[in-house]
């Protein structure tokens, strides 16, 4: 048994947390929290026997140990999976609202015009939508949040994080072996 | 279960590993690390800590062991498994399931093996 130096605490805290993150909005608060400190008390017990570095490497691979983790104790929500949807939605948008500001832009261009300001509104005032151009095109305005953001990032999330519940196999109970 | 460099083939202890938590637990109340030492003891060398403590979790989601926390000297609390009373069904399933396999393989893998296969009758 040997006392662990505050870089050796600093190791094992980390890598608790790493595989933590991994169940981060997945699994259920309080029993995140019985794994973080089951993990700490036995790390901190191996890492007085033989070292932390050893301690750490042979837990094994982190991410695996994350996904047997998830594999016990997953709760019927994933929100990290359901925030990275939202995040991809609003992306998309964003990336089809530029997309609609250059074929516009390119259609006042086309017009002949070079002087005032033009503008569009799909859906006025819900979104996503809308935006202006110049029609010297030095200049552009478009937006960036609107009620139609937020309601389609909310449907994104809502489907992200219960798909794999929802889309769930229900499969017989498996011949039983070991 | 030996293979000559003294390795074990990691799929072949994954499915025994209840088998074998449930059986130590069956001696003994035990914590993770100490698990993991019992079964190094045992000679499972390279077996992965990281694989024996969700296992435990699994067991437990399952009810096949209990467990309480217990103060330790060492700092945080350490969490001890026993058995329950449905581990014990399944320790008596689990280990006449094994008897039954490895009664099935032992006459074929105790022969010795044939340097060529017979080629197949037409």
């Amino acid at each position: 048994m040997t006392a662990l130096s505050k870089k050796d605490r600093i190791l094992i805290e980390l890598t608790v947390r790493r595989i933590d993150f991994k169940l981060d909005g997945r699994v259920p608060w309080r029993k995140r929290r019985q794994v973080r400190d089951e993990l700490r008390a036995n790390l901190l017990e191996a890492a007085r026997d033989k070292g932390a570095a050893v301690a750490v490497k042979e837990l094994g691979s982190l991410d695996a140990i994350a996904d047997s983790y998830l594999e016990v104790y997953r709760g019927r929500f994933d929100l990290q999976t359901g925030s990275y949807w939202a995040l991809a939605m609003y992306a998309a948008i964003q990336i089809v609202g530029i997309a609609v500001i250059v074929a516009f832009h390119a259609g006042v261009a086309a017009s002949g015009t070079h002087s005032g300001t033009f503008s569009f509104n799909v859906w006025n005032g819900f979104g996503p939508y809308s935006g202006s151009v110049s029609g010297n095109g030095q200049s552009f305005e478009m937006t960036i949040a609107s009620p139609a953001h937020i309601a389609l990032m909310l449907v994104a999330f809502a489907i992200g994080s219960s798909y794999r519940w929802l889309f769930r196999k229900r499969s017989l109970p498996a011949k039983r072996g070991f | 279960m030996n293979r000559e460099n003294g390795t074990h083939d990691s799929q072949l202890l994954k499915g025994v590993l209840s088998l074998a938590l449930l059986r130590l637990l069956a001696e003994r109340e035990s914590y993770g690390y100490e698990l993991v030492t019992r079964l190094r003891d045992l000679g499972l060398t390279d077996i992965q800590d990281g694989s024996v403590y969700p296992a435990l979790g699994r067991l437990e989601r399952d009810h096949q062991i209990t467990s309480r926390l217990v103060p330790s000297s060492s700092g945080a609390a350490r969490k001890y498994y026993r058995l329950s009373a449905g581990g014990y069904a399944e320790l008596a399933r689990s280990e006449s399931a094994w008897m039954t396999l490895v009664r099935a393989l032992q006459p074929l893998v105790s022969k010795p093996v044939p340097p060529k296969p017979k080629e197949a009758l037409p």
